[in-house]
Formats: C-alpha cells, sequence, structure tokens
C-alpha cells in the first residue's frame, strides 16, 4: 500500500524532472546580476522591456542571484557549456576568472574612452580590457560627532591624512575609551593602504615593502594599536566590515571607513547614530590613487556563442551607458564608471535636506577619477603572499616581532616566490 | 562524582501511582537538579536564536548594542510582514518542503534497502561494496557541485526538484546508520523469520524496519535539516528564482543596498522555526524515553 | 552454490538503487576529483596531467604545513563532543514533563544558520567587551596566568581553540539526536535487571549504556573524525585563518588558495592529503570500536 503511494511519488518526480526548456527562435541573451533584487526590480524590468522593445531580433532576460551563491552558479554554468552571456562580477572575481581563461577580453564590445579612467585601468590586465564597468563604490570616512564632541574634538574638523586620522583616534580612546577607526590591514586590503600611502608594494618584479617608509607607517600603526585606538576584531581579516559595522553602530567605534551605499546600514540598524553621522572623504595620496574602491563589472564568459558577441557587446553598452547608469546611481547610491554620467550636476550638489548615506556620495564622487579597487595582480600566488604579508604586520603591530624584521621576513618569502632572488 | 550522579541516568520512577498535578510537582522537585543543569545548557545552546528573534521583533533601539538586550524593544511583526512583501515567502516554502518531503522518504527507502544486506546477508562484494560507500564520505567533495550540475544538465534536470533531491539520496551517513541499526536485531528473531519460510525482502519489510524505527527517526531528523538548510547546490540547480527553496530565497533580504539587519534576523527565525516544530512533534515517533520503558 | 548465486542476486537487488545513485552522483564526481588533484584543471579545456606537481607546491608551504598541524589538533573536538553527546543524550533519554522542549533547545545550533553563529560568537569573542573575554580574562588574571587581558580571537595561543569550541557548540545536538536513537534500542529490561543488582546509576551508565551503544560509538566518532579534519565554515566565519595565521585547517587552505581562486587542482590536492589522514582514522576507529560480538 505505502509501496504504490511512495511509487506514485517518484514517478511525480521524475515527471517534474521532464523540463520545459522549449526551443526559442530568436536568441536568448541572458544577464546574470548580483544581490540587486528585489530591491532594483523596476529598474531591471524597465530597462529589459525598453531593450526588448527596440531590438526584436533577441530576446534580453535578467536574473538575479545573491552574492554568496552567484559565483559557484556561476562557475558551474560554464562548466556545463550553459553560460549567461553578462555577468556581475567585482574586479578581484574578474581577475580570478581571467587568470583560469574564464571569461574573454571586451576591448572589440565597448569604447572605453566612455568609461571613467580609473574603473577602466581596474579590468585591465596585460593590456586587455577584461570587464565591461558598471558601478563603483569609493570609501569615505563616516564619523560619530557626538563622540567626537565628547573627546573634546571639532566635529567640523574631519582627518585629511591617515597620520591625522591615527591622531585623532588616540585622542578618542584616551577620552572616550572606544577605539577611533578600523584601518583594513588583513590580506589584499594592506596593499591598498600602502598604495593609498603612497608606498609600493612591489617594483620591478621585486617586494619592496620592507623601506623605511614602510617601516614607519607600520610604526604608527603599532603605535595607535597598543594605545587601543584601533578597533581590535577582525583588524587583520580579509573581510572586518561586519565587525567595524557592528562596533560603529553599537557606539563603540569612531569612525567608520566604508562605501556611502553601506551608510543605510546605519540608518536602519542604529538610528540614533546615524543622525550624529557626519562623512568626509578619504585621504588622496600624494600619487593621487584613492584606495577603497569597489566596483563592478559585467564579464563575458569565454565560451558564449561567439555569433552573439555583437548582440552582447550592445547590451552591455546598453547596461553601462550614461542615462542607465545615472538613474541606477541616483537609486542606489552608488557611483557611476561612465565619464558622462560622472559629470551630471546630481554628483556635485547634495540637496538640502540629504543625509549622512546622500552627502557620503558627494564625498566620494571627489576622488571619482582616481578611484581604485586595489588588488595584487599579475603574480603568482597573490592570496597567499598576501596572506604572508598581511601575517608580518600582525605581528609588528601587536608588538611581538620587530617591525623591519617581520617586513624582511615576509619580503624574502615574497621574492622567493617571485622568483627574484 | 556528584555532578556525574546528576548527569548520568536518573532513577526510573515507578508510575501509576498518585496522579494529579501534586505527584507532579514532587516529580518536578525530586528533579530539580536535574533541571537546573538542563536550563543551564539551554541557555547556552538557545541563546544566539534568542538573540536573532528579539532582534526580528523588536523595532526601536540600535541592534548592536552591548550588552544586548534580553527582551524585545516595542516588539511587532512588522520585520516580518517585510519579509513577506519582500520575497515570494510562500513560494519559496513550498519548494524548501518538497526538497525536503522528498530528500527524506527518498533516503529512507533508498539508504534503509541499501543497508540491509550489508548489515544481514552474506554475499560476494560485501567489503568492497562498503568500502567504496565510506570512501565517498572520506575522498574530496570539493567539486562535487560542479560534476554533478553537468550531470544534471546532461539528464536535462536543470530547474527541477528532481535535480537538486536525486544527488543527495544515497548518502553514506544514512546507508551506515542503518546497517547499525540492523545490526542491532536480534539474530534469533530473524532465524525464526526464516525458519517459516519468509523471503528476504519480508524479512527487511516486515522485522527489520519497524524495530529500526529510532534510526529512521534519527535519519529522518538530520537529512530534514540538511536538505532544508543547504543552499549552495539548490542555487545551482535552480536557475529561475521563483524557483528556489527558502534557505537561497531569504538571501534576497541581505541585498547589496537595502539590508535591514532585523529583516534578515526576521527571515532566519522564519527557516530555522518550522525545523524546531517538527523536531518537537516528531519527537515521540521515535524516542519513547526511559521512564515510559520501564513501567 | 546455486543459492549463493542466488542469495548474491537478492543482495545486489536490495542495493541497486543506492548503488545506481552513488555511481553517478559520488563515485563519479569524488573519482574524477581525485584525479583532478594530479592535473591543472580550469573547466573550460581538459585537465592538463602534472603528476605530483601540486602535492610538491602543497608540501613546499609552510602554510600548509601549518594547516595539517591545526587539523591534526582539530581531532581534539572528537572526544569532547562525543562525551559531551553522550551525556547529554542520557539527560534528556526520560519522560520528564517538558523534557521534549529541552531536547529541540539543544538542536537549535544544528539549525541555527552559518550566518548568526558567526555574528553571535563574534560578539562573545569580542576583544572589545565580550562576555567570554571578559570571563577568561578575569579567570586568567585570578590565577595570575597573565599581567595583560588577551583577545580570544586575536591571540594566536587561544584562537583554535575558540574556534573549536564552536564547532563543539554545533555539533552537539546532532549527535545527541543519534545516541538518542541508540538508546533506544537499548532494552528496559537490561536496566531493570542492573537495577535489581544494586547498580548505581554511574555503575549502570558504564556497564551498560556504554558496550550497548557502541555501535553507535563507532558511527558518531567516525563522522565527528571526518567533520573534524574537514573542519573550515568555523573558520571562515570566526577568524578568517587569523590571527597571525594560527587557525588555518586544510580544507580551509584548500578552499581559500583553491576553490576561490578557481585553482581546482591544488584544492583537490589538499583535499586528498586529508583524505589519506581520514582513511588512516577511519582504519584505526573500526579497528578499535567495532564490536566484537559479530
Amino acid at each position: 500500500m505505502q509501496w504504490r503511494q511512495l511509487t506514485q511519488a517518484l514517478m511525480l518526480l521524475a515527471g517534474l524532472a521532464l523540463s520545459d526548456r522549449a526551443m526559442a527562435d530568436k536568441p536568448r541573451l541572458e544577464f546574470w546580476t548580483q544581490s540587486l533584487a528585489p530591491k532594483f526590480d523596476p529598474y531591471f524590468k524597465n530597462l529589459v522591456d525598453r531593450y526588448n522593445a527596440a531590438n526584436p531580433n533577441v530576446e534580453v532576460v535578467w536574473i538575479d542571484y545573491p552574492w554568496n551563491v552567484i559565483r559557484p552558479k556561476f562557475t558551474a554554468a560554464i562548466a556545463a557549456g550553459r553560460p549567461p552571456v553578462l555577468a556581475n562580477m567585482d574586479v578581484p572575481w574578474a581577475y580570478e576568472y581571467h587568470l583560469n581563461g574564464l571569461i574573454q577580453p571586451v576591448d572589440q564590445l565597448i569604447d572605453r574612452n566612455q568609461y571613467l579612467a580609473g574603473a577602466v585601468q581596474d579590468v585591465t590586465f596585460e593590456g586587455k580590457t577584461w570587464a565591461v564597468p558598471f558601478y563603483n563604490g569609493a570609501n569615505v570616512i563616516a564619523y560619530n560627532t557626538a563622540l567626537f564632541k565628547q573627546a573634546g574634538l571639532d566635529p567640523n574638523k574631519p582627518p585629511q591624512t591617515l597620520d591625522e586620522q591615527l591622531r585623532l583616534a588616540g585622542i578618542i580612546k584616551a577620552k572616550t575609551g572606544v577605539a577611533g577607526f578600523a584601518p583594513t590591514l588583513g590580506p589584499t586590503k594592506l596593499e591598498g593602504l600602502m598604495s593609498q600611502e603612497g608606498l609600493d608594494v612591489i617594483r620591478n618584479g621585486r617586494a619592496v615593502f620592507n623601506s623605511p617608509a614602510h617601516v614607519a607607517l607600520v610604526n604608527k600603526l603599532a603605535t595607535a594599536y597598543r594605545s587601543g585606538a584601533l578597533l581590535k576584531d577582525g583588524l587583520f581579516a580579509q573581510d572586518n566590515f561586519q565587525l567595524s559595522m557592528a562596533a560603529y553602530n553599537s557606539g563603540r567605534m569612531a569612525m567608520l571607513v566604508t562605501v556611502p551605499a553601506a551608510l543605510g546600514r546605519v540608518r536602519d540598524d542604529a538610528p540614533e547614530i546615524y543622525k550624529a553621522t557626519a562623512v568626509a572623504p578619504v585621504p588622496l595620496s600624494p600619487s593621487k590613487v584613492a584606495a577603497g574602491g569597489w566596483q563592478f563589472t559585467y564579464v563575458v564568459p569565454k565560451n558564449v556563442d561567439p555569433k552573439l558577441l555583437p548582440e552582447i557587446g550592445k547590451l552591455a553598452r546598453y547596461l553601462t551607458n550614461a542615462e542607465n547608469q545615472l538613474a541606477f546611481a541616483k537609486l542606489a547610491g552608488t557611483l557611476p564608471t561612465n565619464r558622462q554620467a560622472a559629470a551630471h550636476a546630481y554628483f556635485h550638489a547634495a540637496p538640502p535636506d540629504a543625509g549622512a548615506a546622500e552627502k557620503g556620495v558627494i564625498a566620494a564622487v571627489q576622488n571619482l577619477e582616481y578611484v581604485r579597487t586595489i588588488y595584487l595582480s599579475g603574480v603568482k600566488d597573490a592570496e597567499l603572499l598576501s596572506t604572508k604579508l598581511s601575517s608580518a604586520v600582525e605581528q609588528a603591530v601587536t608588538g611581538r616581532k620587530d617591525t623591519q624584521q617581520a617586513l624582511d621576513e615576509a619580503a624574502a618569502f615574497w621574492n622567493k616566490k617571485l622568483g627574484a632572488l | 562524582m556528584s555532578k556525574v550522579q546528576t548527569m548520568s541516568l536518573p532513577t526510573p520512577q515507578p508510575l501509576a501511582q498518585a496522579s494529579g498535578t501534586r505527584a507532579v510537582w514532587r516529580r518536578l522537585g525530586r528533579h530539580l537538579p536535574h533541571y537546573a543543569l538542563l536550563s543551564l545548557l539551554a541557555v547556552i545552546t538557545v541563546y544566539p536564536f534568542w538573540w536573532t528573534l528579539v532582534t526580528a521583533l523588536s523595532t526601536t533601539g540600535d541592534i548592536y548594542r552591548f550588552p544586548p538586550p534580553l527582551w524585545p524593544q516595542d516588539p511587532s511583526l512588522d520585520n516580518f510582514i517585510e519579509v513577506f512583501n519582500t520575497i515570494k515567502l510562500i513560494t519559496f516554502y513550498k519548494t524548501s518542503v518538497l526538497i525536503a518531503a522528498a530528500t527524506v522518504v527518498g533516503t529512507l527507502v533508498i539508504c534503509s534497502l541499501a543497508a540491509y544486506p550489508l548489515a544481514r546477508m552474506e554475499f560476494a562484494g560485501k567489503r568492497i561494496v562498503f568500502g567504496a560507500i565510506i570512501a565517498t564520505m572520506i575522498l574530496p567533495a570539493e567539486i562535487n557541485f560542479l560534476v554533478n550540475f553537468i550531470t544534471i544538465a546532461k539528464f536535462n534536470l536543470v530547474d527541477t526538484i528532481a535535480g537538486v533531491v536525486l544527488p543527495n539520496l544515497a548518502g553514506a551517513v544514512g546507508i551506515f546508520l542503518m546497517k547499525q541499526a540492523f545490526e542491532a536485531v536480534p539474530g534469533d528473531l530473524i532465524d525464526a523469520a526464516r525458519i517459516d519460510g519468509a523471503n528476504e525482502w519480508q524479512i527487511y519489510w516486515q522485522i527489520m524496519l519497524p524495530l529500526a524505527k529510532p534510526a529512521l527517526g534519527a535519519l529522518t531528523i538530520l537529512t530534514m535539516v540538511s536538505a532544508w538548510n543547504q543552499y549552495i547546490w539548490p542555487s545551482v540547480v535552480m536557475t529561475n528564482p521563483d524557483n528556489f527553496p527558502l534557505s537561497v530565497g531569504v538571501q534576497y533580504l541581505s541585498s547589496a543596498f537595502s539590508s535591514k539587519t532585523r529583516v534578515v534576523a526576521a527571515g532566519a527565525v522564519l527557516t530555522i522555526l518550522p525545523m524546531l516544530i517538527v523536531f518537537l512533534f516528531t519527537q515521540r515517533f521515535f524516542l519513547r524515553g526511559f521512564d515510559g520503558a520501564v513501567k | 552454490m546455486a543459492h549463493a548465486r542466488n542469495r548474491t542476486l537478492t543482495a545486489y537487488l536490495f542495493l541497486a538503487p543506492a548503488l545506481a545513485l552513488l555511481l553517478v552522483f559520488s563515485f563519479w564526481p569524488v573519482g574524477f576529483g581525485s584525479y583532478i588533484a594530479f592535473t591543472k584543471y580550469n573547466l573550460i579545456d581538459a585537465p592538463v596531467w602534472v603528476g605530483l606537481e601540486n602535492f610538491r607546491d602543497l608540501f613546499s608551504e609552510e602554510l600548509f604545513t601549518v594547516s595539517l598541524k591545526n587539523s591534526a589538533l582539530y581531532l581534539l573536538v572528537v572526544p569532547v563532543i562525543q562525551v559531551l553527546a553522550i551525556l547529554l543524550a542520557v539527560l534528556v533519554n526520560n519522560q520528564l514533563p517538558g523534557i521534549k522542549l529541552f531536547r529541540v533547545a539543544y538542536y537549535v545550533p544544528v539549525v541555527t544558520a552559518v550566518s548568526v553563529v558567526g555574528i553571535i560568537w563574534n560578539f562573545m569573542y569580542s576583544a572589545d567587551g565580550g562576555a567570554l573575554t571578559v570571563a577568561l580574562n578575569h579567570t586568567l588574571q585570578f590565577l595570575h596566568l597573565i599581567d595583560q587581558p588577551i583577545g580570544i580571537l586575536t591571540d594566536d595561543r587561544v584562537a583554535l581553540f575558540a574556534v573549536m569550541f564552536v564547532t563543539i557548540w554545533r555539533g552537539l545536538g546532532w549527535y545527541m539526536v543519534l545516541y538518542l536513537a541508540g538508546l533506544q534500542s537499548i532494552p528496559a529490561d537490561v536496566y531493570e535487571a542492573a537495577l535489581l543488582d544494586g547498580a548505581n546509576a554511574w555503575q549502570r551508565f558504564w556497564r551498560i549504556t556504554v558496550p550497548l551503544l557502541s555501535p553507535t560509538i563507532l558511527l558518531c566518532s567516525l563522522m565527528s573524525m571526518l567533520a573534524a579534519v574537514k573542519a573550515f565554515e568555523e573558520v571562515q566565519i570566526m577568524t578568517d585563518g587569523g590571527p597571525s595565521q594560527s587557525t588555518y585547517t586544510v580544507l580551509f587552505y584548500a578552499y581559500k588558495f583553491g576553490i576561490q581562486e578557481l585553482k581546482f587542482g591544488r584544492a583537490l590536492a589538499a583535499s586528498l592529503v586529508m583524505s589519506v589522514v581520514c582513511i588512516a582514522l577511519a582504519w584505526l576507529n573500526f579497528r578499535y570500536l567495532q564490536p566484537k560480538n559479530k
């Protein structure tokens, strides 16, 4: 009796299995975004409807997947030979897919001059452009003016340089007992901090981060660490976003370095602190590099149907043109990568009733031409090297090893790996 | 030593006499140390869920306040309603239930069938088969999802529940668990049945399965939870987001620019709660408890 | 002879559905994965055989050796988790009022989403005022073991143990359910006889519960060992391998420098090294825990 029911259930499952993939007569162009639904459903539906109406020869389909599933999904789709035509990836991911030969260059598909120089440079590897720039984030300093006042600091004078930020953090710790800020000293993030301070990590194929200037930088951090000016939680983790957000939102930290769009989290999770939050641009290095970019792009998988490439290019240009980028940036509080969109008045004057999140956009735009998503590229085992460097800095900053010695050891490790010895 | 005393078996109590509340209270009183220990452990295990629940029910205040609040502030169901309005909760639930049910039924049938000969029959190749099954627990499984997706695509099972469920049915853990349970059945019972002319199928169906109820129950609970919570594999198989189970669907609450921690917490509660309720009510089917056994 | 062949046929009929599924969805990918460990493979192009190169790369890496050591150390969770789970199962294997709710309570960590586990335990361990950090520092300072307060997840002497603790916390309920099922198969009259003999609770536990539970103990400790050497999710949510690379486990290493960077050859080589260790452990497990009265 039960067996019959069971057999029926299994038959039902088998029935479900008969998939209904009817072959469409016109080419189907599927593009994927990450973590933009359901908030941007209307935006993308409108975008797709307009495109399909104007291009009856193709059928464009938009699908959004959450950020922590899109990557395995994309990898599996490529492996099974059924990839989307465009997929929304951040820069380091695009770089990894490029390294493994899973995506193709887009130079023939777009006009590089349409996009901001920094954005294009982010996705230029070995002389070719490997992704279509979409939207960008750029770090700003959000700070708690109440804690500034409590520490006897002028809330209208945010730090202009890293030195000043460290100094203010020290004062805040001494006067209020809470940490000043959480620099990102973890693997792949530390390189960004060094570049921002105008210090090279690699020069002529050799690790050069054990110079006196680098040692001085790490020593400054060590001093701040000892005084408690830096948030200890996750200080050397690759991603301390959640922990520093939690610390800032609970009033355990005075300055939060993050992208403007993330300030919405402060608004929702810690309304009192949001009211007291002011925003300033991050310090710009002497070499005019603003690290802390967070660019998102569209990549084209290597195994798409080559016959579709002209159509794919057309779609990619459409998705990232000035008009559509501007509309997206307004909705999302992000920054555009399209030159013409970036010049729009919207990014250069805050409305009178703007909150910290909106002011953050204005602050971030000041550096827009120089914003870079920094990561170590062009070397083998970059992640491993990066982890070693971060670990050395950790030992120096926490006072378990002499700074010079720690950096020397890490540099030796790098040079061995880089084959520079 | 005294601690061990409390932690070991409670002395079986003769039941039946003096029913009524007074007896219950007396019984509770006698087990006070036992309850104290149980409660202490419960605090440790439940706390994170409690924090999530408090966060989801509260509507005001700073979420990451330290120390965290123990009770909801201005409690309301607003965050749960927002979950309902933001994602296709009912659709996702339906898929989750289908996946969990199909996985549990399939696992119970397939694993117990496979376990029977491994536990109770002598046949050529037995050790090799068992060794191979154990090997799947041990050998690298990191790219199983990639290889299996290619297989699923070849079978035309992409975007189907069957595609999600099939690879998970024949698990080494389930086969092993059922094998252990079948091995615990006294040999005399089987010999007697054989003498009565029962065939292997009848022994499996009429003797083994009923006696293995506790193991089947445990396997149900464990399989259900892993089928319910898995999210990478279903997200790879399902291409249309409307076909996602809840474990994947709630991820849309933490999207790039509109992540509200309270709403995400409400989503987590909505994911966890059904499993706890199911466990609460299915216990009696496979756990009789010690007191009940000693009459 | 014909009889034996007949029996073998029957046995394989029982096994057929499982073997068919295993063949397609386990043996094939696991076998393919093991092969990939000896190749360079990028998903699109055919794998290129490189022999032992991936393994040589791994063992020339100090971090991998550290990861191996940590994974071995991680085995410490096995006895702890098993002893606690047995005690927990015994503790809730009765019909006291409300006991069903307690069983559910101990099962909560198994069901709790990884992200929530991460948030809460980072809270508890936080270097600025986390409850457990404060408690630990008070204790250690009281015992004059330290002068300066330490951070739990920021000190490379304790971080790995803190991560292991989370593994124990998450796993207890899982094994409790299995042990509860195991306890069900112990006939009540065995306890009754022991009671008549005047055995106390402690003696009953050691003389009846433990021996009769040994098949379940075999199963659980095997699973627990495999889970321990394959642990990485906790590392990912708690420490990201830090501080000073002190909490890297082999699978975290494989995940971080393999899967995440799409270097499948390297990831699977690391994983295969782990498998060799697992096979040794499984063998020991069967050797010493398999009940002999078969």
